[in-house]
């Protein structure tokens, strides 16, 4: 079902992303841009190609919710109102081709390895100014299947 | 497309450091400016525009410092390009030189951030890596173990760029830090974003530094008849945005920085004697100088261990100390580079002297842009 936006002054509101644009809630996918003309895959969507710099814009295109983690760090120190430690990450999505940085959960952070299978899951990211829970995305350290 | 030389009148700086609240922004400029005015023999008068760089300093901050320099009235402009901004205020100052607009002018970087930046610095809000809890630190982190695990560099190879420039920062006055540091203690510093430590990271700093340029007729203005170091040329790059899931140390826009800069000056990077390279940290000193084409790709981090870029090696990079030990002020990082390269060019450099020294290059790169390779990118070439 898609996740429609709250009417103004409604207080029966549903959560939203915290960008416009950037990831859908059911099922849970970042969107990216797919260029029609060199088949470039950008996230976030972008109005121009970065490649080939079509006169026509990519195209709106739901990510692969499957990544492995190319480069991470435990972030031991941040700015005041940030809690540490925690991992954050080059995750590549290989079915898009895709390079995005986000945090990553599941093992504890000295068992984070590179090569890492992860997947995309929501998590709370505030409030917004009307009162809406805020949803942004990270990943997991993908589960074994069950049997 | 060459634009004529700008020649270097005056240098002057402020030792950078952490000073009291009320050591204000304005008093660390002045200070520089006064120094660098000081060291060309040139009354405030002589000066035609002021050119400031800074990133945290606020509405005017450089009309507040001419307010308090006695300059006054004259054109001011401020210039944030984050830690490029000194050099970028440079380069606008000598396209001004260059377009005949004006004959002297001074250029001053500044940052006052020990009473306003605490934990470290990360992108504006509204970059999408902020919101996701990115902090500089951690980008180059992730470069690190990047670099290490795509070629087989050890953590000793990228720490040894801190114990370098902490042995040249032991003779640069001007520096926040000035005393060695051994490999133990860089490896054993407490975490910041693994695997860099505490010693892997430049310091949150205060400090200024002025850099007073002239055209041919702004030396005769300024009675200076014989050579002074000239700015050949300063390239000005910005990141462009990334696609696919290639080397995440390609450094595309350092080798792009560094097209512009021989493109600019003439000068080729064959013909350089030393690099002032913006270490903000360890590892950026390493891929940065790859990205331009001074190391090998990948061979960056065993050279810097091997003592290729240390005093007396082929290349010099960093006799200041870099950013790791004279601090880094980050709108006054550029500017600060500039003085040590007029400095090396003079001859007088004292015990961090690259013997022979004749032409030098000054890095900096500036910021972070979701999805692209980097914010700002600055090469200022110099020669004596």
């Amino acid at each position: 079902m898609p996740c429609p936006a709250s009417p103004p002054g409604d207080p029966q509101h549903v959560a939203r992303p915290f960008r416009e644009g950037l990831l859908s809630l059911d099922p849970p996918h970042l969107i990216g841009a797919r260029c029609g003309a060199c088949g470039v895959t950008t996230f976030p969507a972008r109005d121009v190609c970065p490649s080939c710099r079509a006169e026509d814009a990519p195209a709106p295109t739901a990510l692969s919710t499957e990544g492995r983690v190319h480069s991470f760090t435990v972030v031991r120190q941040a700015p005041a109102g940030t809690p540490v430690p925690y991992v954050l990450a080059w995750i590549d999505l290989p079915a898009d081709d895709v390079r995005l940085m986000a945090q990553v959960v599941g093992p504890a952070p000295e068992d984070v390895v590179l090569g890492l299978p992860v997947t995309l899951e929501l998590v709370p990211f505030g409030t917004g100014d009307d009162g809406v829970e805020l949803l942004g995305h990270r990943f997991r350290a993908t589960q074994e299947a069950p049997a | 497309m060459t634009l004529a030389p700008a020649h270097v009148a005056g240098v002057g700086m402020v030792r950078f450091g952490k000073y009291p609240a009320d050591v204000t922004l304005e008093h660390l400029a002045v200070g520089a400016a006064r120094r660098a005015l000081g060291d060309a023999g040139a009354p405030r008068t002589a000066v035609d525009g002021l050119y400031v760089g800074h990133v945290f300093g606020g509405p005017v901050a450089g009309q507040r410092i001419a307010a308090r320099l006695g300059i006054d009235g004259l054109p001011v402009s401020n210039h944030e390009n984050y830690c490029a901004s000194g050099a970028t205020a440079l380069r606008e100052a000598w396209v001004a030189l260059a377009a005949g607009l004006h004959d002297v002018v001074l250029v001053v970087g500044v940052e006052k951030m020990t009473d306003r930046v605490a934990g470290g610095v990360r992108p504006d809000p509204g970059d999408l890596d902020a919101a996701v809890g990115y902090v500089m630190a951690a980008g180059h982190a992730m470069s690190a173990r990047r670099y290490m695990a795509d070629h087989g560099a050890t953590r000793e190879q990228v720490a040894a760029v801190a114990v370098k420039n902490h042995a040249h920062s032991v003779h640069n006055p001007y520096a926040q830090y000035q005393r060695p540091i051994t490999l133990e203690q860089v490896l054993g510093a407490r975490p910041i974003a693994e695997p860099l430590g505490l010693l892997d990271c430049s310091p949150i700093s205060d400090g200024a530094a002025a850099v007073l340029l002239a055209g041919p007729a702004g030396l005769r203005r300024l009675g200076i008849d014989d050579p002074v170091p000239r700015v050949l040329g300063v390239g000005l790059v910005s990141g462009s945005v990334q696609s696919g899931t290639g080397d995440l140390n390609a450094e595309e826009v350092s080798r792009r920085a560094g097209a512009e800069a021989w493109k600019l000056s003439g000068v080729g990077p064959e013909d350089l004697d030393l690099v002032e390279m913006h270490d903000c940290f360890t590892i950026a000193e390493i891929v940065r100088l790859e990205g331009l084409g001074l190391l090998p790709h990948g061979g960056g981090a065993a050279l810097t261990a091997e003592g290729h870029t240390t005093l007396g090696g082929r290349l010099p990079v960093n006799p200041s100390g870099g950013l790791l030990s004279r601090g880094h002020p980050v709108g006054a990082t550029g500017a600060a580079q500039v003085c040590e390269l007029t400095w090396q060019l003079r001859g007088v450099a004292g015990g961090r002297q690259v013997d022979g020294a004749r032409t030098g290059l000054a890095y900096c790169k500036g910021g972070t842009v979701n999805g692209t390779d980097g914010g700002s990118v600055t090469t200022v070439v110099m020669a004596r």
